[in-house]
């Protein structure tokens, strides 16, 4: 049983080693073979160089708390917003065409009207940040109010609840799971719009200005680990939130 | 104005004061005098529809608030409130559009952006489609390329276009690839996840049949996995238009992304704005599109 799910693991490592060779091959075949594909000692080499001369530590701090505080403002604005959608059918009668239609241009092709509007620094990046998380937390907070059982707005009705302790004792807990996933891809595509702003706004630290500069200059290696480094970042913060929000929405379920 | 406005008041109080405004007072209704009057009184017993409740009930309400914003935003650029650096009437737009058209430049960078599109989006979802079949149906195959398939998905294409731009260079190969990329592993993982959520009395059927492999895929897979791909398929279109926008405002020679990083770069905000309501509406009318597909094939599945 146990040789049996070891040979399943070493049949799926089997490929990646097979590239990761073939990589290796590749980088040996001269001058113009190695432009493109870098041997794994020079990335390495590269990696402990950025890490060591502290430009690395730069790159991730500056990404990750423009993603975060983006995140922040965009997902708190956007919950805001899915509530009065889904409390008032005035807001939602006047926000939800405005919202759907704006929704329909590709973040990424916004950038060359904010960067008209509010230049390349780090207010834009931010911007696209919080647009990016603001889409989804609309949509998952105003359903998932609108989705909340009516038996369950009976109760607050026959407590004789105000509006306000409806919203915060009965709704709020009922929607969380929705909101909940709301917020975790408002995380993804935040994640995605700070690479994409950091790529097309080209000024100041960040991973994504650290990829640029290595198309620019040519750096594979440079490339290659941003690359990964912007992967595995976002699978971290992927799984680090899932656990958070398990928590979270179980210790209000129960 | 202030006759008509007299004529409506006067008739209760005195109505023989002002003669001259009797002709007004017959051609205005006067009906709406009493009503004002009475509105407070049957509130409390009949539900009488407010003016928001007839709004909210009216088909038109939901164009309410884009033509508010299209007049305020005219308004604005009327009474230059802001530069024109940063705020182009919509009507301003609608010209550069109209001119861009006459001059055939609208046209070109259109059609080299849907042409890379299609040309990717059309490879990539082939090639996923086929993966995805082999893939879900195999379960060697899997043991072998799963794990690497699945670390590769990871990885952000938006982040991937410099190291593509390196690889390919900045040429037309690039911007295919980036869409193929876009495409490929959404499409891969959907056709992939519905092969394998299949039924197997499905392939208990196949077995009673003694269909072989190529039958069991024809006549049993592709028509069951039909809807999750459609949906795959849709949703890869739209992310292969985002990327394909933001691979082209990078490093492009031509193309609608190409077309508003010019504007930009002049501060022509008039081509910045053209270039986002187009692929909005582009983006729009794919996914449109893509829906109606998906209804027209599966329209089956209601009767």
């Amino acid at each position: 049983m146990a040789i049996q799910t070891l040979l399943h693991k070493a049949k799926g490592l089997l490929l990646p080693l097979v590239l990761l060779a073939a990589w290796e091959w590749a980088s040996r075949q001269g001058a113009s073979a190695a432009y493109v594909f870098v041997s794994l000692a020079t990335m390495f080499q590269t990696l402990l160089h950025l890490a060591s001369s502290g430009e690395l530590w730069l790159h991730l701090h500056t990404s990750l708390a423009r993603t975060l505080t983006g995140l922040a403002m965009g997902a708190s604005i956007g919950i805001a917003v899915g509530t009065l959608m889904a409390q008032s059918r005035v807001a939602e009668r006047l926000i939800g065409p405005l919202y759907h239609s704006i929704r329909q241009v590709p973040l990424l092709g916004l950038i060359p009207l904010l960067g008209l509007w509010v230049g390349n620094g780090n207010s834009a990046k931010l911007l696209v940040i919080a647009l990016a998380a603001f889409y989804p937390t609309v949509l998952n907070t105003s359903e998932g109010i609108r989705q909340v059982e009516t038996r369950f707005r009976e109760v607050g009705h026959m407590l004789t609840l105000g509006r306000t302790q409806t919203f915060l004792k009965i709704l709020l807990p009922a929607a969380l799971p929705s909101i909940v996933t709301g917020i975790s891809h408002a995380l993804a595509f935040s994640w995605l719009a700070c690479m994409g702003g950091e790529l097309l706004f080209s000024a100041g630290p960040g991973l994504g200005s650290m990829l640029l500069n290595g198309e620019v200059t040519g750096q594979m290696d440079q490339v290659l680990l941003a690359v990964v480094l912007i992967a595995l970042l976002a699978q971290g913060m992927n799984a680090l939130f899932n656990r958070l929000a398990r928590l979270l929405v179980r210790g209000r379920s129960t | 104005m202030r006759t008509a406005l007299q004529s409506t008041y006067t008739p209760s109080v005195a109505p023989k004061a002002a003669p001259p405004a009797a002709s007004f007072a017959a051609a205005t209704p006067v009906r709406p005098v009493p009503q004002l009057v009475e509105t407070p009184a049957p509130s409390t017993g009949a539900p009488r529809k407010s003016l928001v409740e007839r709004w909210l009930a009216s088909r038109w309400s939901g164009w309410l608030s884009p033509v508010l914003f299209l007049v305020l935003w005219s308004t604005a650029t009327y009474l230059e409130w802001m530069p024109e650096q940063i705020l182009v009437s919509p009507l301003q737009v609608l010209e550069t559009g109209w001119e861009m058209t006459l001059s055939g430049e609208l046209w070109e960078n259109l059609g080299v952006s849907l042409y890379r599109l299609f040309a990717g989006f059309g490879i990539g979802s082939i090639a996923g489609l086929v993966f995805g079949v082999l893939l879900g149906l195999s379960s060697s195959l899997r043991a072998y390329v799963e794990p690497t398939f699945n670390v590769l998905r990871q990885l952000p294409t938006v982040a991937l276009i410099p190291l593509f731009i390196l690889v390919f260079g900045i040429g037309e190969t690039f911007k295919v690839f980036i869409v193929i990329k876009a495409t490929f592993f959404v499409v891969g993982l959907a056709v992939h996840d519905a092969v394998r959520a299949m039924s197997s009395r499905y392939a208990e059927v196949a077995q009673i049949y003694c269909f072989t492999r190529w039958q069991v895929i024809r006549s049993i897979v592709l028509p069951s996995i039909i809807p999750a791909t459609l949906t795959g398929v849709r949703i890869a279109l739209s992310r292969a238009w985002m990327v394909l926008v933001g691979a082209e405002l990078l490093a492009a020679e031509s193309g609608l992304g190409q077309m508003m990083e010019l504007g930009r770069q002049m501060f022509r905000l008039d081509i910045v704005m053209l270039g986002v309501v187009l692929t909005g509406v582009i983006g729009f009318s794919l996914d449109r599109g893509f829906r109606w597909l998906e209804r027209h094939l599966m329209r089956w599945k209601r009767s």
